[in-house]
Formats: C-alpha cells, structure tokens, sequence
C-alpha cells in the first residue's frame, strides 16, 4: 500500500516473565538474566517443565489493579490489564480518547485457567457458574478492555501463536485504510494445564531452560504474559499533541500449507510471510538491522525458519535471536511481546541476546546474537510469529 | 522375533490408520518414514506413544525415534531389547 | 443457485441431489463416500470427525466446479476458505479426553491432540489443494446466513481473495454432523450468498424431515416413499 497512510506506535505496555512492566523487562534484556524458572503459580503435576511464569499471583495482580479479590477476572484477563494500563498510560490516552479507539487482542486460551480449576464445580454444583461466562476468548479481551472504558470496538483474533501478531498487523490495516484513528493492539495469554498437557502430549517441551537455535535444543518453555502496542495515524497524533516512539510499516501473513502443527522443513511459510512484510514495508532485505525470531526452541521450527531467513536475506543474515529463551514461549501473546522487546531495542540501542545458547547448529551457518553490548543503531527490525495450523506472521518496526 | 514384527506391523496399522496398508505390504528392512507409509512427525509421536503403552518403553528424547523407526526390523530389536512388558 | 455439497449422517447431496445410494450412515457412511468418492488421500483415515467431513464436502464440490489440483510444488493464494460450525472441535476434544481420563492407563495421543482446534479442518482443506490464502473458522451460536455472508463479502476487500470456498460444518459426534461447502467469487452480491444458504438451510432441513418421515414409516410399517430433493 504505497499511498495509505503511515501507522505510529504511540505507547506500549508489557508484563511477562522477564519483568512486570516496560521498565523491568528492559532492565532484563540489558542485564542479559532470563526469566525461565521452575513451575511456582500454575497448579499442574508437571513439575519437570521449566516455564515463563509472571512473577504474581492472581490475588497480587488483583491488588495492584484495585480489584476486589472476589470479583470475576480470569489469569489472562488481568495480565491483559497490567499490560493495557501502562500502555495506555504510556501514550497519555484518556478515557475520553478510548470511545474512539479500537482494542483488538489475540489469545487462544482465554478464560481456561479459570474453566479447568472449576470443572469439577459446574458438574457437581451452580456455585462457580459465574465462571463459564469468562471461559471464552472475547469475553477475555471485553474484561480487559471494560477495565478502562468504553472503546469505540472490541476484537479478538485466535490464530493460536500468531494471534497477536495478526491482531497487531490488523489495527495497522484499519488505521491505513482510514477505518480508524487509534487502535490498541497486541495479545494477552496465561499458561493453563490445558495447553502445558497438550505441548506436553507433542513431546515439545523442554525439560532444561530452552535453547533456540542451539544444536543441542530440546524443544520449548511455555511462557505467560500480556503486551499492547497503541497504534495511531499522525493525524491523530496531531491532534492529541502526542510523539510517537517509532512505526509500524510492515505486516505480511502467509499459509505454510503443510502440517496441522509442524513448520515445513524449508519454512516455506515464514518465508512467505517475511517477504511479504518487506514488501508491505517497501523494504529490501539488507534493510533489516535485527530480527526477533519465533525460535520456539523445538527442532522442527528452529530449522525451518533458519532455512527461511536464510533463503531471504542470503550471507547477509542481519543480527538475529529468539527472546523466547528469556520469557518463554508466551503463545498468543508472544507477538505482541516480542514486538515491546523490537521497540525496545530500536529505542534503547541494542541487540535482545539468545539467551542459553552455545552450540551451532550442524545443518545451517546460524548463530544468533550473544552479544550485549549497546550503542547499535537499528533502523528497521523484523519480528516473525508463527502459529499452528501453519499460520506465519511478520511484522516490521521501524525507527522514526 | 518373527512374532512380535507381526504383532508390530498390526499395532502399527491400528494406530496409525493405515487403513489401505495391509501387514504384508510393509517391508522389514524398508524405512517407516520418508517414502514408503507416507508417515508424518505425529506419526513418529504415536509410534513413541505405543512403544509406552505396549511394551512399558519410555522415551524422553523424541529425537531418537528417528533411529529406532529406521525399519520394522530394527524397531523390532529395539523392542525386544528394552521391553519391561 | 451455486453448486454445492452437503453431507449429513444418513445422506449425500450434490446440488440438493444424491447422487448415488449408500446403505451406511454416521462414521461409515463418510469412509464409503471416501472409498467411492476419492480413494487417493489416506490422510483421510487419521483425521476427525470434523476434518472428515469438510475434506469431502470440499473434495467433492471441487470436482463438481470441474477444478484442478495446482500441481508439485504450486500454490494459489487467491482462494480463501472460511468455514462456520457450531460445535466446534468438540468432537476431537472428547476423543481426546478419553485417552486422559484413567490415571492407569494415561496415554495422551499426539494424533487426536492435533485436531483439538476447529480450524485444522481448514488446514486439512489448504493441505490438500494447495491454498495459501485466507482461512479461518468461526464457531456461531446457530446458522446464521446473514452473518456468514457478510464474513465471506468482506474478504474480497483485499486485492488478493478471487474466490472463497465457505461452508458449514458440525460435528457433534462420530455419527452425529451436517456440513456443506460451495464456492462465492468476487464480485457477488452479498445478498446473493446469503439468499443460496437459505436455501441449502432449506433444503437441509428438508432432508431431515423426510429422514425423520422415513424412520417414522418404517416404524410403521408403511410405504413411505422418501422424496430426495
């Protein structure tokens, strides 16, 4: 869309296990520490699996929030809250600027944290019904977004991995075809026994910290957390006195075509999706500083994106690694996550390392950034999110 | 070992719905994947799965599937060597 | 009126039509819609209820529309495919619930677990011919052609979507589904899609009464005559 208007990230908000707010997280990647630990909140047998927790219970995330303990909230909705609040906060909006915004939200397991501790209840008895009504993805994302007023739109996009990655490439769609002026963007998802059984029933979970892209990886650590990018026109940027942090100039969405779960082996799919992010961009590969890669840390993914980035961007692989290995796999939200830690290191100069990683894989010539040092001027960064079904997305951040 | 590759090649076909493949048809030396069954990643899952819940085998590493699905022969030998039922 | 497709528990339609009897019903009437049908997609016997039944739907409209597969290593972007149903992949979950239920005997299957999600049957259906366009599945509360038509018109507002292939698909049980596929292409009105599912919702319905009247008959004892529409 070479004429449509250009889409600015105005603010931004995250919480995952690498820290409870921007600040944190940031504070994280520069120390080069990692946020993987044993299980400490999700009530699961499954011990052995390491995972990206945030580090609150619900009843903290609660107080901080000032809700009532009691009231009805679900894990994912109040991750989406603390992540929503300080994005909001971040790009000044107000409650009266929310009745023209959108919200649109990616996650896939919604209120099932909620749904699987009160199984038993809804067939024995009535006393948890108030429950169902939050096991579902929208009502997830109407809790979230009820938390700070009236928005102009509620949306929920469930691509499983890639929902926030496409709920963010969405927002950037309506806002250029003028459908919308502000729209807030990203994704919220905590972990459940739901789907730590069900990558567990895969054999994809690693019993170590993860390693992407290490010859030795094993495959990944569930993650947990919420992120929102506030997208905005620069009309609207105008009008509200507001400076934008960076943009948003490239969204590509493919279909691998291949497997219900695995990746192609020559990752035919991502490479899809990240030409067609550098298109929609009006990008040339060597214009890429960093790529903040899906790098689950399985077998199958890590070598069928290696070959994808390899087949696009040739010898000249720009700096690239997996922040999964600092925060987990944080599913439908690891878009949105990923994209606050692109922001992150188009603003602060600096290159998110792969943390964990020693051994090269035999197959491909991929390493991944292991280098902390800051002062790296980046321009335009890429950030990959693939999902079952062979659902690819990429995104392209941009400095101003 | 005759019997057990027979009573594997039924399991197999029982598992993975193979439903047009007949005991006959799979080869003892011929790879389980690649060409041949038409077999998938999820495949070599249930195969891990089965080797569990047959012959008390448990696998931690997936990744070592790919060794022991080289054909029925060697799967089969693999079986009959660390079998705890 | 479109071509289209519908199968339901004790029938096939072609264009509201059977086009050849089956004695079978439920699950096995799928595998012998299969074997008559198709024959060359063992993937078939490993997928779910849900997956089954979209895979034949479209297998068998795609036909009808005298389409050709892209071949080895072709690909089209520019069929989307946007599936509705009610119960989701309730099917899949239940099968996989019982492979966890009995600490004993606890053995999670890889194979079941994959079709856990409703919109692998539209992954099933790129997979097959070779779609990498738009797709997606909506899980309504009831039909709604309303509402499906204007989830279809709106993916022709990218420049990439010529045509989608919609349908609805239910899977309650094994033996217990109803589904349909037929193909819009841009251009079309969307008052033109959603008065054609009307009458595939008409004529479905009408299956069911004259399957009800059947058993009724032959419960009875009577001649009824079935009037295949």
């Amino acid at each position: 869309m070479p004429d449509s208007r250009s889409v600015y990230i105005s603010g931004s908000g995250i919480v995952c296990a690498a820290g409870l707010c921007t600040r944190e997280v940031l504070s994280t990647l520069l120390a080069g520490t990692c946020g993987i630990a044993p299980v400490r909140y999700l009530q699961t047998g499954h011990r052995e699996f390491p995972v990206g927790e945030v580090k609150l219970s619900d009843a903290l995330m609660c107080d901080r929030l000032g809700i009532p303990e009691d009231e009805i909230t679900t894990r994912t909705a109040l991750q989406g809250m603390m992540a929503l609040g300080e994005a909001l906060e971040n790009a000044g909006l107000s409650r009266e600027d929310l009745r023209s915004a959108g919200f649109i939200s990616g996650t896939t397991v919604g209120g099932m944290d909620r749904s699987e501790n009160c199984y038993l209840d809804f067939i024995e008895n009535d006393s948890k019904n108030a429950y169902l009504r939050t096991h579902d993805c929208g009502s997830c994302s109407e809790m979230i977004a009820d938390h700070f007023g009236d928005f102009a739109f509620i949306e929920t996009i469930s691509t499983a991995c890639s929902s926030a990655a496409n709920a963010i490439g969405l927002a950037a769609e309506m806002i250029r075809a003028g459908e919308a002026e502000i729209v807030v963007a990203g994704g919220a998802e905590c972990i459940t026994r739901f789907h730590l059984n069900g990558f567990n029933t895969l054999m994809i979970l690693d019993r170590r910290p993860c390693r992407p892209f290490d010859a030795e990886r094993a495959g990944l650590n569930l993650g947990e957390g919420a992120a929102y990018l506030v997208l905005e026109s620069e009309e609207s940027l105008r009008r509200r006195g507001a400076s934008p942090l960076a943009r948003l100039s490239g969204y590509g969405n493919a279909c691998d075509a291949f497997h219900q779960t695995a990746s192609s082996p020559d990752g035919e799919g991502a490479y899809l999706a990240m030409c067609k992010a550098l298109d929609d961009a009006g990008l040339r590969p060597e214009d890429i500083d960093y790529i903040n890669a899906h790098g689950t840390g399985t077998p199958n993914n890590d070598l069928s994106e290696s070959r994808a980035m390899l087949r696009l961007f040739g010898e000249k692989l720009p700096p690239m690694s997996s922040t999964k290995s600092i925060t987990g796999h944080t599913t439908s939200a690891s878009g949105a996550i990923e994209s606050v830690i692109c922001l992150l290191a188009l603003r602060e100069k600096f290159l998110p390392v792969n943390y964990g990683w020693s051994t090269p894989m035999a197959e491909v010539p991929v390493r991944p950034n292991m280098d902390i040092s800051r002062g790296t001027v980046l321009r335009h960064v890429l950030c990959n999110s693939f999902g079952f079904g062979g659902n690819d997305s990429s995104l392209v951040i941009s400095a101003l | 070992m005759e019997e057990l590759i027979a009573k594997l090649k039924e399991e197999i076909i029982d598992v993975l719905n193979l439903e047009d493949v007949k005991p006959e048809d799979i080869d003892n030396d011929a790879p389980l994947f690649g060409e041949g069954l038409g077999l998938d990643s999820i495949d070599a899952l249930e195969l891990i799965v089965l080797m569990e819940k047959n012959y008390g085998i448990k696998l931690q590493d997936p990744s070592k599937g790919k060794e022991i699905f080289k054909s029925i022969n060697v799967m089969a030998d693999y079986i009959q060597k660390n079998r705890t039922k | 009126m479109r071509k289209w497709t519908a199968i339901r528990p004790h029938s096939l339609l072609v264009n509201g039509v059977k086009p050849e009897k089956y004695e079978s019903s439920g699950a096995q009437l799928l595998s012998d819609i299969y074997h008559a049908r198709v024959k060359d997609w063992p993937k078939f016997f490993k997928m779910d209820g849900l997956s089954k039944l979209g895979f034949l739907c479209s297998e068998l409209l795609l036909r009808e529309e005298g389409e050709t597969r892209p071949g080895e290593g072709e690909y089209r972007e520019d069929r989307a495919v946007l599936l509705f149903g009610r119960t989701s992949s309730l099917c899949a979950d239940r099968s996989y619930q019982q492979t966890i239920e009995d600490a004993q005997n606890y053995y999670p299957s890889p194979a079941i677990f994959v079709y856990t999600l409703p919109n692998i049957v539209t992954g099933e259906i790129c997979i097959r011919n070779h779609y990498r366009g738009e797709s997606c599945f909506y899980v309504l509360a009831e039909r709604d052609a309303a509402l499906m038509a204007s989830v279809i018109s709106e993916a022709f507002d990218d420049d990439v979507t010529d045509s989608v292939l919609f349908g609805w698909l239910d899977c309650a049980s094994a033996d217990e589904f109803e589904g349909f596929t037929a193909l819009a292409r841009r251009g079309e009105s969307r008052e033109a899609m959603e008065k054609d599912m009307e009458k595939m919702f008409a004529a479905l319905r009408q299956d069911t009464e004259s399957a009800r009247s059947r058993s009724c008959g032959t419960l009875g004892g009577a001649e009824k005559m079935n009037e295949d529409i």
